[in-house]
């Protein structure tokens, strides 16, 4: 029977929201400030907008929903999907305000690309973009992959802290509770933001000689959206406008940075590092890294794209480990994305899809349960295979032994198949409206695994059910389906409950 | 004497092909440039557009930028242009000397100079792991940069900060015990 949510499980649910737009009304004011000391001053009253529909409803909702009771597990669910949604709608205000885009629609779009991580962009005339709407965008990518509800873990004390950091997608705890986990990883996010900005600052001030205001501004920018695995850029060309393999290079060390579980940097820094390479996650990114790169490159080869090595070693390895982190930088645009057919499609895909590992900012499938999913595939097979009074090993290891019940195995298998029926219903959608196949493919997978790759699909004329698509695929593929599944059956429950 | 006069003969002979060269540059836009790559690759072209982003003058006697020549070159958003979708644009490498003297590069409320370039483009190219830029030779300002007056919104500040006050009466009297039942 379903039991209808009481007004008591409003009032927690809105006491939750009401802090957590607090605390993004609060991250507004460093746009706001952006926005004061370079005198932009539409961008500011946009901004101050944005905080003051943040703060007023946040205040308004922990007035009316006094009291931090403890959430449960469905409360926590609601909280985190209801946050994915609302946050980018608000934070879509100065966007919407600063006239380069067609609609609050495709505002929206880019609000929740920024925050899911994504990097699709339906931004009109992005060359010309005040710097603190590019560093609102930018911001947008580090809040969402550091998890906004975790940065409300980090600063407030209370109940339920459990649920609201399983619910971001998040199942990694480093650390005995979930709020030091939580301190710990914006603490690995604030040490990465001020060597990878100074590393790449430096970059383009000695490498591509840009003044030093601008070499800091683009070493914030590409910091956030390669180590949060985003995306934006702050010009139309992506990367590819800083036409620098140093520069590229930098960036895809954040990439992987970003890409890496919470758990590996925690194993970095605090010892451990023997046991990452016999890590089943580990041993899995390898791997299928390896693969995909191979069929990128021997495809890119078999279709002549490049007359060198070093052209298709330069180009099909960024981008392909721009796909695999789920990062989404571009060295080369979506016209010519779009031309990399056979071999080089299948790969670059097939990398988007698999993404990196769990409890990491990157999307997709994630390492750990291809792994799992290969590993019980394989002893399932073993079982078959071998007499019936032989023992199969149904242990794996990450950090330590762990056993691959059919329990774990099913839900990583299940995951893993939504990811599946996540991509085909968007490339359904897409080629209902006449986009070819591949390109349906690919940038529905771009969407449902938080990437940002294009091959062109994504562009502000394309049709309004199309762009509603892939927000509900960013929206799914960065909380990974339970906490959004949780809210349908809480509004269904509401509707049909007793 | 035969010496220079052959020297002379040889550099003039040089000067008239590549002048030529520059006459015979095909007229392209960036968008022919995207659709058509292998068309015009390794041909002399002359693009027109404004130059955006950066100058990155970078020791080597050479300076990147990037030309976009879509239609906010002419009317950009911020001036209450018309939407017409993504920025059209590609990287440039120009000798260090072209770029100097050039009014500042396009961007929030600055127009940058509109440009006519011709150069050689590089598709894939062999030297610099498969980029593909423009790899211009002459420059001719078309048009200086020049400033963006952006129109305020004075409604949006009002609004923003009257919100920002309720924000705050609210948590102040929440917390205040008076206003307390």
């Amino acid at each position: 029977m379903l039991i209808r949510p009481t007004v008591h499980d409003l009032r927690i649910i809105g006491f939750y929201l009401g802090r957590v737009f607090t605390i993004v009304a609060v991250a507004g004011l460093l746009p706001l400030t952006w926005a004061t000391l370079g005198r932009e001053w539409n961008p500011f009253g946009s901004f101050l907008l944005m905080i003051g529909v943040f703060a007023a409803i946040g205040a308004l909702l922990i007035r009316i929903c006094p009291g931090a009771e403890r959430l449960d597990w469905s409360h926590g669910m609601v909280v985190v999907a209801v946050t994915w949604l609302v946050v980018p709608l608000i934070g879509a205000i100065p966007f919407a305000l600063s006239g380069h885009y067609g609609s609050l629609l495709d505002a929206y779009f880019d609000a929740m690309s920024g925050l899911s991580t994504t990097g699709l962009s339906l931004v009109q005339d992005l060359d010309h973009l005040a710097p603190s709407l590019n560093f609102w965008r930018h911001l947008l990518h580090f809040l969402g992959g550091q998890g906004i509800v975790i940065a409300a873990l980090v600063l407030f004390a209370g109940g339920g802290a459990l649920t609201l950091y399983y619910g971001e997608a998040r199942d990694d705890r480093v650390l005995p509770s979930v709020r030091s986990t939580a301190r710990f990883i914006w603490a690995v996010a604030l040490l990465h933001l001020v060597a990878g900005v100074l590393a790449l600052g430096l970059a383009a001030w000695f490498v591509l000689g840009f003044t030093w205001e601008r070499s800091l501004f683009h070493g914030l920018m590409i910091f956030f959206a390669g180590f949060d695995t985003g995306g934006f850029t702050p010009q139309s060309t992506s990367i590819g406008y800083y036409h620098s393999a140093w520069f590229e290079l930098v960036a895809a060390v954040l990439m992987v940075a970003g890409a890496m579980s919470f758990g590996v940097h925690f194993a970095l820094w605090w010892g451990g590092r023997k046991k990452l390479l016999a890590n089943l996650e580990t041993r899995t990114i390898v791997a299928t890294f390896l693969v995909t790169m191979a069929l990128t490159l021997f495809g890119l080869a078999a279709i002549g794209a490049y007359s060198n090595v070093a052209g298709l070693s330069r180009q099909g390895v960024f981008q392909i480990l721009s796909a695999h982190t789920g990062t989404g930088f571009a060295t080369v645009g979506p016209s010519e994305l779009a031309t990399w057919g056979g071999l080089a499609f299948g790969g670059l895909a097939l990398a988007m899809a698999l993404g990196g590992m769990a409890s990491s900012t990157a999307g997709g499938v994630k390492a750990l349960r291809v792994g799992l999913t290969v590993k019980a595939v394989a002893n399932d097979v073993r079982d078959v295979l071998l007499p019936e009074r032989a023992v199969v090993d149904q242990s794996y290891f990450q950090y330590q032994r762990h056993w691959l019940t059919s329990d774990l195995a099913k839900a990583a298998m299940t995951v893993s198949l939504l990811y599946v029926a996540l991509f085909l219903i968007g490339a359904g959608v897409g080629m209902a409206y006449g986009v070819p196949l591949q390109d349906a493919l690919f940038e529905s997978v771009s969407a449902g695994a938080s990437v940002g790759l294009s091959v062109g699909v994504t562009q502000p004329l394309m049709p309004t059910v199309l762009k509603l698509t892939y927000i509900t695929q960013m929206w799914l593929g960065r909380l990974e389906f339970i906490a959004v599944f949780v809210l349908i059956g809480f509004l269904w429950s509401a509707v049909r409950g007793k | 004497m035969k010496r220079r006069i052959a020297a002379i003969g040889i550099l003039g002979a040089f000067l008239s092909v590549i002048s030529v060269g520059m006459a015979f540059a095909a007229e392209v836009t960036v968008a022919d440039l995207i659709e058509s790559p292998t068309a015009y690759a390794g041909q002399t072209v002359t693009v027109q557009g404004e130059l955006i982003g950066d100058y990155g003058f970078r020791g080597n006697g050479f300076m990147w930028t990037q030309l976009d020549d879509d239609r906010y070159a002419e009317s950009p958003v911020v001036e209450g242009g018309p939407l017409t979708g993504g920025n059209l644009g590609i990287g440039i490498q120009m000798p260090a000397d072209l770029g100097e003297g050039l009014s500042p590069p396009g961007g929030y409320r600055l127009a940058g100079p509109i440009v006519r370039v011709t150069g050689v483009f590089k598709y894939h190219s062999q030297d610099r792991q498969g980029e593909t830029y423009l790899d211009v030779e002459a420059l001719e300002v078309v048009t200086e940069g020049r400033r963006i007056e952006e129109h305020p919104l004075p409604f949006v500040v009002v609004l923003g900060a009257l919100l920002v006050l309720v924000a705050f009466w609210l948590h102040w009297s929440h917390r205040s015990p008076a206003a307390l039942p």
